[in-house]
Parts: C-alpha cells; sequence; structure tokens
C-alpha cells in the first residue's frame, strides 16, 4: 500500500525531471550551437585581419620598392645606390640587374643573377612579381620581388628586393584563443611553413611543410588532401574538422595575397567554444544546485517523515505494552481474585475442619465426661486441632503483615549451631516419625557466628524443611546443606542454604506459581496434606526482605531442591582467646574420614584462633597424638567421628585413652541419637557427645557443661524441669470471661492463684491497694476497655510505691508480633507471653524474674 | 523541551546556517568577476626582454611525446620566470638532404647576427669558435659544476664556448633477441663485429647494420681514437695532431678501412644510407627486426617514440674497437652569439638553464648524462652496457674543440664522401688537407 503511494509520488517527480531535463539539454544545445556558429565567425574574422594585415605590408613593400625604382631610373649610377644600402629587418638584399644582361650587382657586394629565384607561378603583389620563398643567406626563410626601373618610358633595369618572413613575426598574434591555435605561414608553391609563430609549435604537429604537417597532425585521409590541393590551386580558404590529438579541432588554410602563401593551423573546438562551454557549465551548475536543493527538501521532507513514523511506532510499542501491563494486571489481578476465592474455601474448609474436630470433640467432651480415658483422648485431639488452627491463623496474619510491608527485621547476633540444632530438634522429629531420613551438612562456612534476623531464618528453615518432610514419602530422604560460598567483601558470610528431598516433587505449572500467596499443591496425593499455601510466600517474602534469593527446582515422583542464597553479615567480635586459655585449650585433634568435614573442622576451629589438626583415621590420629606427646605437648580436646574406617569412634576413644591417659577431652561427633551407644561410649572414656554438623559454639558450650559437672553444677537446661509457679499469687487483667476463666483454672492446676481484673483502671487501682509483696507478678492484656495493657503498666510503673518498680509485669496478649514485643517492653513490661497461654512458656518466664 | 527536541532543534540550525553560508559563498562567487577601476586592460608589467633562440626542434609542451624538447622547454620556462624574460623560438629543419642542413642554417644566421642564443652540433661549435662568434661561457656561475669532458670538448683557443645540457652518448642498439637468435655476443672487437655480420648476412639479412647520412663516423672514430683518448697520453698526441707530427690519416686509417670493409661487404647499405635521415629511415627496419643493428644517442633508449619501446630485446653497446665496447661522445652546446642582440639575457638564462636545479630536472626526466658533476640518475636495462663503459673512463670523443681540425662535422663530410664511393686513400688524403689547412692559419 505504502510503495503504491510512493510510486504514485515518484512517478511524477521522474516526469517533471525529465521535462526539465530535456528543456536544459534543448536550451544548452541551442546555445552551444549558436555560439559555435558565432565562434568560427570570430575566427574567420581573426583570420582575415591577419591576412589584411599581411596584404597591407605586402603591398607597402611593393608600394616602397616601387618608389625606389623610380628613384634609381632618376639616378646616373644607380648601381652605387644599392652598393651603399645597408640592410634593414625588412628590405635584407637589394639587387639591380642592368636590362639585357644576366648578372648585376648586390649590396651585399656579390654578384647577383635572377636565375636563382624562380618567378614561373606568377604570383604578384601589385603588379610585382614575387618568387617561390626560399632560405637565403642569413639562414631565413625569404621571398624576392621583381620591380622594372623605366626610364623614359623604357626599362633600364630590373630592381630585385630580398623580404624576410620573420619580418611578418609581429604580424601573427602571441596568443590566438589563449595560445591553444597555432598558426604558420605556408609558401602555396613549395608548401614549405616559412613562417613559426614566434612563441614556439610543438615539432610533433609538423612544422616543415604541408606534408608534415598532414603527418604531424594525422590528417591522413585523401578527400580532405585532395580537397586542400584543389583550394590552394584555386587560391581559396578551407575550413574542416578533424581531430588533432585527441581534441576535436578546426582546420584552416587561409589564401593570402590571392594564394601565394597561406595562413595554415589549427584550433580546439573546446578553445574557440569557451564561452559556449562556460554558459553551458554555469547552466549546468544552475540545475545542480537546483537538483541538490530539490534532493534536500525531499531528504528533509522524508528524514521529517520517518521520524514521525519513528516517534508513531514507538507510541504504538508503547500502547502495546500499556495495554499488556493493563491485561496482565487484570489477569493476575483475575488470578488473585480467584486465588483469594481459593484461598477463602481452603480457609472455610481448613479452619471448619479443625473447629469441627473441636466442637465435635467438645460435645463428645460433654457426653462423656464421665469417662475419664475418653476426656483423655478427646482434650489431646481438641489440643492438636487448637494448635493446627493456630499455626493457621499465625501464617494468615503473616502474610497480611508481610504484603502491607510491615514486617521489621529483628537483627542480632546468633550462631549457626544454635539455629541447626532448634531446627533439627524440630524437624528431625517429624522426619523420623515419617520414617524419613533426615541428613544435616554445614561446609565452606568461615565464621558461624553471624548478625541477622534468627526468628525469621528459623521461619525459614522450617517452612523449607516441614514442607519437605510434609511432601516426601514415608521413607523419603531429606538433606539439609549449609554451604558457604566465596565471600564478595570480607564484612558478609555468604552462604546456601539447601533443602533437597526425593518426595513427590511438583509440577511445572505449579512451580510457576509455588511462591504466591494463596497456592497449595494439590493432587491424590498431597491432597492429605494440611496447610495454609501461605508457607512458601512467607518464605520468598522473608529472604527477599533479608536481600537473598530463593530458587526452586523439581521434577515430579523424583523430588525438590530448594535453594536460598543469602549474606549475612559477620559480627566485629574479638577471637574468644581468653576462653581457650581459661581452659588451657591450645590445639585441638579432629578425626573423620569425611575430607569435606575435616576441612570444616579446621576451618572453624582455626578461625576461632586456636590450631586444628585432623587425622582420617586411627593411624593417622595416633601418628599425630604421639608426634605431641614426644615435644611434651598433647591434645587437649579430641573429636572423634562416630563412623570410622575399621575402627569406630568409641573403640579408638578407648585406645586413645589407654595411650594419653585422661589429659584431652574426648567428644564423639555424630549424627545419630547416641542414647543406644552412650553407655558403651562413657565407658570407653569419651566425655561427650557433639551433633554434626561441627560448630565452635556447641564444643564450647560442651566444654562449658563438662567443667560444670566437673565442679558439680547444675545445667541450667535441668533446671527447667523444675520450673513450676506454685503458691505464686498474680494479678491478672483480661477483659474476656471465658479467658479469665480459663486462666483462673490452668493457675488452680498449677496451685497458684490469681486475681483477675476486667481493665487496666481496675488492675492499676488494685495494685495500689495491694500490701507490698502480696502479688509476686501482674499479667497484663493489653486490648481491655478503659484502660489498655500498656497505660496501665506506666501507671503502675509511675505509682510511688517501692515494688511499682520492681514488681514482674508480663504482657500476656494476642498482640504477638515483633513490634509487640517492643512495645510491651517499652511501656515498662519485663517480658511478653503470646496468647493462647502455654502454660510451660508462662512458668519459665515468671521464673527468670523471680 | 526534552533533550531529543533539542537535539533536533541544534541539526536545524546546522541546516539553516549552512545554507546560508553555501548562498553567501555562492554570491561572493558570482560577484567575484567585477574588475575594480575604468581601463579594462591587464597590466603586463611592461616590456620584457626577448631573448631569440634558434634550435632544431621547436617548443613543445609538457605533456608531449618528446620527452627531450618538453626537458628543455622546462629548463627554459624556469629563467623565463626567474628572469622575468621571454624567449623566441626560432626552428630549421631540412626538407630532404638537397636542402640546407641546420648546420648550414645555423652558421648563415649567427654570421648575420639573427639570433642570440643556438643550440650547436660539435662542429659548429668548433667553427664559429674559432671564428670568434661565441661568447667565452667561463664567467657563467654554474660552469663550476660542469665535468672535465665537457670542458675539454668545448674550449676552442681557451674559451669555453658551448655548454649542453646532457652529454651525448652513441651507441650500437643492437636487438639482442636477434643475437641469440644466430647465437651470438655482442661484438667487442672489429672482428667480431665482422664475424657477426656474416653470420647475419648468411642467415638472409640483407642489411645488418642500419644507417643514416649522419653516424656512421662512429665506426671510423671508436676504432681510429680509442687508443687516443684511452691510451694515457691524450694531450700529447693532440698536441702532436696540431703540430703536425702525426698525420690524422695515420691514426684514421684502420677507422677508415674497416668501415670500408663493412661496406664492401655488404653489411651496410652506403648507397641508400646516404639518403637516409637520423632514424627517420634506418629506425622502421629495426625496429621491425628486419636489421639487428643502428646506432643512435642514448636519448633514443628513453624515447617511446624512437627505440623507447621496441618489441624485442634491445642492448645499447658501444662500437667496436681494439679497447673493446667504446662509446663515443658527442658533446653539443648551448652558444651565445657574440654579436647578439640580447646577449647578457642570453647568457643569464643560459647560466639559469645549467644550474644544478634545472640539470637535475632535465636529467631525471630524460635519464640522460648530466654535464654537471653533481647529477647522477639511474638509467634504464638496455643502456647500463653503455653507462658501465663509461664509468670506467672507456669512451672516445666524438668533438674536441682543441684539436684544430674539426672532427664530428668533417668526419660526418668525409664519410660521406666514402659511401657515396670515395676510396680510403682519397678520404684520408681530404684529412690530411684540413690537417695542413690548419697548419698554415
Amino acid at each position: 500500500m505504502k510503495e503504491r503511494e510512493n510510486r504514485k509520488f515518484i512517478i511524477p517527480i521522474l516526469l517533471v525531471f525529465c521535462l526539465l531535463g530535456f528543456a536544459v539539454f534543448s536550451v544548452a544545445r541551442r546555445i552551444s550551437e549558436e555560439m559555435s556558429r558565432s565562434a568560427i565567425e570570430n575566427l574567420e574574422e581573426s583570420l582575415k585581419l591577419i591576412r589584411n594585415t599581411i596584404e597591407a605590408v605586402y603591398n607597402e613593400e611593393a608600394g616602397f620598392q616601387k618608389m625606389l625604382a623610380a628613384e634609381l631610373a632618376a639616378m646616373e649610377e644607380p648601381e652605387n645606390f644599392i652598393l651603399a644600402y645597408n640592410r634593414n629587418k625588412t628590405m635584407v638584399k637589394l639587387s639591380l640587374v642592368p636590362a639585357g644582361e644576366t648578372q648585376g650587382v648586390s649590396n651585399t657586394g656579390e654578384a647577383f643573377s635572377a636565375e636563382e629565384l624562380d618567378f614561373s607561378k606568377g604570383y604578384t603583389i601589385g603588379d610585382l612579381p614575387i618568387s617561390k620563398s626560399y632560405v637565403n643567406s642569413m639562414g631565413a626563410w625569404a621571398y624576392t620581388m621583381e620591380c622594372p626601373v623605366i626610364r623614359d618610358g623604357e626599362e633600364i633595369a630590373k630592381f630585385y628586393v630580398e623580404y624576410i618572413y620573420e619580418s611578418l613575426e609581429d604580424v601573427l598574434p602571441d596568443k590566438l584563443y589563449n595560445g591553444s591555435a597555432s598558426i604558420f605561414v605556408m609558401d602555396s608553391d613549395s608548401q614549405r611553413l616559412v613562417l613559426k609563430p614566434k612563441n614556439g609549435v610543438e615539432r610533433s604537429a609538423g612544422n616543415v611543410n604541408l606534408e608534415d604537417f598532414y603527418r604531424g597532425n594525422n590528417i591522413l585521409e585523401e578527400d580532405i588532401q585532395n580537397e586542400v590541393a584543389r583550394c590552394i590551386q584555386n587560391g581559396k580558404n578551407i575550413l574542416f574538422y578533424h581531430d588533432i590529438q585527441g581534441k576535436a579541432s578546426l582546420i584552416y588554410m587561409w589564401a593570402v595575397n590571392e594564394g601565394s602563401v597561406y595562413l595554415i593551423g589549427f584550433v580546439p573546438i573546446e578553445a574557440i567554444q569557451r564561452e559556449g562551454s562556460a554558459v553551458n557549465q554555469n547552466i549546468l551548475i544552475v540545475v545542480i544546485i537546483m537538483l541538490a536543493a530539490f534532493f534536500l527538501c525531499c531528504g528533509v521532507y522524508f528524514f521529517n517523515e520517518r521520524q514521525q513514523a519513528r516517534i508513531r511506532k514507538e507510541q504504538e510499542i508503547e500502547r502495546e505494552i500499556y495495554s499488556q501491563q493493563l491485561a496482565e494486571a487484570l489477569q493476575a489481578a483475575q488470578i488473585a481474585n480467584q486465588s483469594k476465592t481459593t484461598f477463602l474455601s481452603n480457609m472455610s474448609h481448613d479452619i471448619r475442619t479443625p473447629m469441627n474436630a473441636i466442637l465435635g470433640f467438645t460435645t463428645l467432651l460433654a457426653k462423656d465426661a464421665d469417662s475419664p480415658d475418653k476426656v483423655h483422648e478427646y482434650t489431646k485431639k481438641i489440643t492438636t486441632s487448637s494448635q493446627h488452627l493456630l499455626s493457621l491463623i499465625n501464617d494468615v496474619l503473616d502474610v497480611s503483615k508481610i504484603e502491607s510491608g510491615k514486617v521489621v527485621l529483628t537483627l542480632g547476633e546468633f550462631t549457626l549451631n544454635d539455629l541447626v540444632s532448634s531446627v533439627d530438634a524440630i524437624i528431625r522429629p517429624a522426619a523420623k516419625a515419617r520414617r524419613q531420613e533426615f541428613h544435616v551438612s554445614v561446609k565452606g562456612v568461615l565464621n558461624e557466628y553471624l548478625v541477622g534476623d534468627e526468628t525469621r531464618l528459623n521461619q525459614i528453615l522450617i517452612n523449607l524443611l516441614s514442607n519437605a518432610v510434609k511432601y516426601t514419602q514415608e521413607g523419603g530422604s531429606i538433606w539439609f546443606r549449609i554451604i558457604g560460598l566465596p565471600q564478595r567483601s570480607s564484612q558478609y558470610e555468604h552462604i546456601r542454604i539447601e533443602v533437597e528431598d526425593n518426595g513427590y516433587g511438583m509440577t511445572p505449572e505449579y512451580l510457576v506459581t509455588i511462591f504466591d500467596a494463596f497456592t497449595r499443591a494439590e493432587n491424590s496425593t498431597t491432597n492429605k496434606v494440611q496447610g495454609t499455601g501461605l508457607g512458601m510466600a512467607i518464605t520468598k517474602n522473608i529472604v527477599e526482605l533479608m536481600g537473598g534469593t530463593i530458587d526452586v527446582t523439581s521434577q515430579e515422583g523424583v523430588g525438590s531442591l530448594f535453594i536460598v542464597e543469602l549474606e549475612l553479615r559477620i559480627p566485629d567480635r574479638e577471637i574468644d582467646e581468653q576462653f581457650w586459655a581459661k581452659y588451657k585449650i591450645s590445639r585441638i585433634l579432629a578425626v573423620d574420614d569425611e575430607e569435606d568435614a575435616r576441612k570444616n573442622i579446621q576451618v572453624l576451629i582455626e578461625n576461632a584462633g586456636i590450631r586444628a589438626d585432623t587425622a582420617s583415621g586411627m593411624e593417622e590420629a595416633m601418628a599425630l597424638l604421639r608426634a605431641e606427646r614426644a615435644q611434651g605437648r598433647d591434645y587437649r580436646v579430641i573429636l572423634l567421628d562416630y563412623k570410622l574406617p575399621g575402627v569406630n569412634g568409641i573403640e579408638l576413644a578407648r585406645i586413645i585413652r589407654e595411650e594419653i591417659g585422661d589429659s584431652a577431652i574426648i567428644l564423639l561427633l555424630t549424627s545419630y541419637d547416641w542414647e543406644g551407644v552412650e553407655e558403651e561410649a562413657l565407658n570407653a572414656g569419651i566425655d561427650g557427645f557433639l551433633a554434626k554438623p561441627f560448630f565452635v559454639s556447641a564444643l564450647k558450650e560442651k566444654i562449658l557443661e563438662l567443667q560444670r559437672k566437673d565442679s558439680g553444677a547444675h545445667d541450667p537446661k535441668d533446671q527447667g524441669e523444675m520450673v513450676s509457679i506454685r503458691g505464686l499469687h498474680f494479678l491478672a487483667a483480661e477483659d474476656n470471661e471465658i479467658n479469665a476463666e480459663i486462666l483462673l483454672e490452668l493457675f488452680e492446676i498449677e496451685e497458684a492463684t490469681c486475681e483477675v481484673m476486667e481493665n487496666g483502671r481496675l488492675v492499676v487501682e488494685r495494685f495500689m491497694r495491694a500490701l507490698p509483696g502480696e502479688f509476686d507478678a501482674v499479667l497484663m492484656d493489653v486490648q481491655m476497655p478503659v484502660m489498655n495493657g500498656y497505660e496501665a503498666t506506666r501507671a503502675i510503673r509511675a505509682l510511688d510505691r517501692e515494688d511499682a518498680k520492681t514488681i514482674p509485669i508480663i504482657a500476656m496478649t494476642a498482640n504477638a508480633f515483633a513490634e509487640d514485643v517492643r512495645d510491651a517492653i517499652n511501656a515498662g513490661m519485663n517480658a511478653h507471653v503470646a496468647k493462647p497461654i502455654d502454660m510451660e512458656l508462662l512458668k519459665k518466664t515468671v521464673n527468670q524474674f523471680l | 523541551m526534552d533533550l531529543e527536541e533539542a537535539g533536533m532543534k541544534q541539526t536545524w540550525k546546522s541546516w539553516i546556517i549552512g545554507l546560508t553560508a553555501a548562498s553567501l559563498l555562492l554570491a561572493m562567487a558570482a560577484c567575484g568577476q567585477k574588475k575594480s577601476g575604468i581601463n579594462l586592460v591587464e597590466d603586463d608589467g611592461g616590456e620584457k626582454t626577448t631573448v631569440n633562440f634558434f634550435g632544431p626542434l621547436g617548443r613543445s609542451d609538457p605533456d608531449s611525446g618528446n620527452v627531450a624538447v618538453s626537458a628543455q622547454e622546462r629548463t627554459i620556462k624556469m629563467a623565463e620566470e626567474q628572469l622575468n624574460a621571454k624567449m623566441d623560438y626560432r626552428t630549421y629543419m631540412a626538407e630532404d638532404h638537397t636542402e640546407k642542413t641546420y648546420d648550414d642554417v645555423v652558421l648563415d644566421r649567427i654570421h648575420n647576427n639573427m639570433d642570440d642564443l643556438y643550440l650547436l652540433n660539435p662542429d659548429t661549435i668548433q667553427i664559429l669558435g674559432e671564428e670568434g662568434e661565441l661568447v667565452d661561457l667561463s664567467s657563467l656561475e654554474n660552469t663550476a659544476n660542469l665535468r672535465d669532458v665537457v670542458r675539454t670538448a668545448n674550449t676552442v683557443n681557451g674559451k669555453l664556448v658551448a655548454i649542453p645540457q646532457e652529454v651525448v652518448a652513441y651507441g650500437l642498439f643492437i636487438n639482442r633477441d636477434m643475437f641469440e637468435q644466430y647465437q651470438l655476443d655482442p661484438p667487442n672487437t672489429p672482428e667480431e663485429f665482422l664475424e657477426c655480420c656474416r653470420v647475419f648476412k648468411e642467415n638472409g639479412i640483407e642489411t645488418p647494420v642500419g644507417a643514416n647520412r649522419w653516424w656512421l663516423e662512429c665506426f671510423v672514430l671508436a676504432h681510429a681514437y680509442a687508443q687516443l683518448y684511452n691510451g694515457g697520453d691524450t694531450q700529447e698526441q693532440v698536441q702532436d695532431l696540431n703540430s703536425g707530427k702525426i698525420k690524422y690519416s695515420d691514426l684514421l686509417r684502420p677507422g677508415f678501412e674497416f668501415l670500408q670493409e663493412l661496406i664492401d661487404e655488404g653489411y651496410i647499405d652506403a648507397k641508400t644510407a646516404l639518403t637516409y635521415e637520423a632514424i627517420d629511415g634506418e629506425g622502421p627496419d629495426f625496429l621491425a627486426q628486419k636489421t639487428p643493428m643502428v646506432m643512435a644517442y642514448w636519448a633514443a633508449a628513453n624515447s617511446d617514440a624512437l627505440y623507447g619501446k621496441p618489441d624485442f630485446s634491445m642492448e645499447v653497446i658501444g662500437f667496436p674497437s681494439s679497447y673493446g665496447q667504446m662509446p663515443v661522445l658527442s658533446i653539443s652546446g648551448y652558444g651565445v652569439n657574440t654579436d647578439g642582440e640580447n646577449r647578457e639575457m642570453a647568457m643569464k638564462m643560459l647560466d639559469i638553464m645549467l644550474s644544478d636545479e634545472a640539470l637535475k630536472m632535465y636529467t631525471e626526466i630524460n635519464r640522460v648524462i648530466s654535464p654537471s658533476k653533481n647529477v647522477d640518475v639511474e638509467c634504464i636495462d638496455a643502456l647500463k652496457p653503455l653507462k658501465q663503459r663509461i664509468n670506467e673512463g672507456v669512451y672516445v670523443l666524438g668533438s674536441n674543440a682543441s684539436m684544430k681540425v674539426e672532427q664530428w662535422g668533417n668526419l660526418c663530410l668525409v664519410v660521406r664522401k666514402l659511401m657515396d664511393g670515395a676510396s680510403v686513400e682519397e678520404c684520408l688524403a681530404e684529412f690530411d688537407q684540413l690537417q695542413q689547412e690548419s697548419l698554415e692559419k
């Protein structure tokens, strides 16, 4: 279409150009022809002028000769006049031959005979005969005129005067047609070129005679030569075109003195048509300029068009992008809407399911209240359903918080050991329950002390690993790896967390939406799995909040691999040299058959500032031990892997004990439960167990534990089992009657007492009235009518009583986020316990402050 | 206004400025032709002094095929520009051998003071030098650079009367392909030369040596004067010749006899050669490979119009002599008429034409031997055998102004008589006669 439009546009332009070209050509040609005609006329005029000048000179010479002849006739002895004559540039020789004699005298003094001259052609100047041209005694081309000397009507002598052609030099123009035209004088009788331009002429142009002229200028056509001969014979002029040295030229032969001599030569056409050429060139220049201007305008027009087209195209593309984005947004909204619908449907199902269980079992409980076994069973099931319901609510709240951008990371120092241990403690039993193998490994990590939000990291790992447990069939395997990557900055540890399983895997379609909220992999196999479908969305958001990345690869029926990469800041901490010095530990021996494990242990220990030697087996370990002993040193700590080639860790411990006695702490590294081998190990001289993967912090804790054991101190963990609130009296704020009742019942179970107030003001008033030490602690709900928990706390703390500042106030609220904890602390509370109340946690918390 | 818009505006501005500038330029060019003042005649700076120069060839343009004239022309232009003078040309060339020769016309013209500057052949230099018609050019600044051979050849009665723009070396131009065809080596001695001619003749080549009426004396000169110029006692022998102690006939006899033998054996067609002008006559046969050998001057090998573009492998060697291949050096030259109207300007122009700068240009264009000691250029391969001999100092002079008897012209005339049927004895007697006349002067 566009091409056709262009063609429509081009055809008229071409037509205009053709017409314009034809017009310019016609005008130029006409000018050229007219100028050419004018130039030829001009040339003819020039030749006529030269001819007339030469003829005038001839006539002058003839006239003067006649006058001299008359003078001679009057003289008594004319010979004396002749002999006395000094030649001049024109008349170079004067001779007188008396009538009836053949010889006479010359002014040169030599005898003169007219027989040497040839007057046979009968050419005359005026009426005086002129001889054929010849080279005279001066070496110059010359001619002689004969004039009778008549006295009293009788011819008494003949008077001869010799003239040289060189005297006519000035008649020939120096620069005819700017020097490009040549002009010779040719004697028509001898056809010799008797006068040549004094500014010279090319020898190659032929300057000897007419034949040489023909040869030199390549005029070989017989018809031309014949025509020239005929014209010369008849004393006529001839002008003809011929190429001379490759240039179109005009050759002229112009008769002078009725053809006794000829002006011959040539001029290139371009020289005589210079003006015409100049006019044509100027026309051409104007045409070129006009064309250039036209094409420039066209160029500008097309350039502008192109720019406009480009802009239009860009706008179209932009519009398309917007449309696409809108469509995508619409689709996303639709999907989100659909997801939310699905989610609500799921929620309805997922909430109703445990609620149904709770309500159902409550009904059953009411019915079977008399049967303690059934009550026990029903309450257990109610508890399970309630816990599931709680986790469901927690996730939903977490997602809504993340999506509204309210999540704030709480950074703090933590150890990888704690992280791995806590995760291991949760996941391993779950995996074990499903008879799954759970493998944990740490490799290439240089720093185990890191700064980050441990709780959220924990949440990530739990989400990934609990999914792995959930979506892996019974008897499957789960791998949890922490791998140290090359550091990008010395201040950050770059780690990769891999969670791999050989479970059900996911479909490619699901993989695309796995990190979207409210989605859940569903099929006949996984339908049995309960979940909110929010875990992965929460995980991805937290990872990204931490500046990390999360990727997943999965194949249905083969398994899944989640990879999280994070950069966690390394805390500015000094190497804890004092710890090692205190326990006189300067070197540690680690025996493990796995090279990666050995390297990991060595790196971590050496980063802690002490030396680590590693051995792969018994022989190597013993050799190292002996070498140390030989130098009077001992390893203070020896780490033995349980699984060693040939001999296991326990046996090796026994051998080492025999060798070194009790000089070192021997710890068994194992990723298995050690309960089965504990007794055997202790008997073999092993001091304790360390869970794999190895961490220095775990080692330090273990050393401290052993030292405490040696000194008879109790393990705080053991103390936890003894926590109790028996006999304590609490003041509690709770506006919900049911919750208040539950609280009273729970405290009663724990043999503690509690006074419950309906709002914060009542709590404050009650505390004001209380005797010092009447209450051991205050349990403060936050959201209450009249006065909320924070205000109440501030009011209590502001009271002018001694115990107002010291009494522990513990937030006990359903506001369970980190910022709620922070707000509680800021309000003056000592701790925060989230609802629903976990009595064990409450007891531990209370005990911390009492 | 965003950046793109600003860029567009800038482009438009550039276009407008460019178009305005172009229009102004055109307008200025259109108006620039106008002349100021009332008198439209261009002032040519007054009349220039004009020197009349008489030479055998006309003026040529720089693109002309005849490089010799072109090079000469450039040196003349150089002189014209430096001196703000003008040189007018007059030339003469005989139509045929019946007319006056160039040398005859030169003598006539200089005797009648027709011109100021002449290009002279060696014989006319000798004659005019003796007559005192030529100015002593020793005073010219650039004569200090001349080679000794040039000075020797053109000094008459202690006066340096002519100076050339090139040292003309004559040699034997041979068709190497034809020599190889008949398994012949380039001849060194007269005997070897005769043998080569015999072989060519026997193989059907009618005239092994192409000749004209000008240059056959080179055979005589090379053979006869080989010992004179290469024997180590040149000065003494010349003095003995000038004093009549040695007769020319004794020296020239072997050369004439050798030439006579060549004519007698039919190796040279003397009668025809007598009617030939140089190169015009024998040249076409040589180029057509009908004749394996011709005589010519150095520059003929460089000129495409002459022997510069043969269809065969050509080599230029010296003439046969008892001293081996012998180049014949003929020193022509420019002479200034003692009574010339513009004698002083002619000398000034000649001085510039003979400067090292001018001679370098001339020599590079023509690839000839320069008369200046300071100028030397590489020659074409064909000329290398001849140049090698000259560089070795082996050559004979075609003309020697220190000899009382003029050599180049007289020998040319006497050789013509030999060609015309005179005997060797008659020719030698004529030379003895010339020697006698010189002794009587």
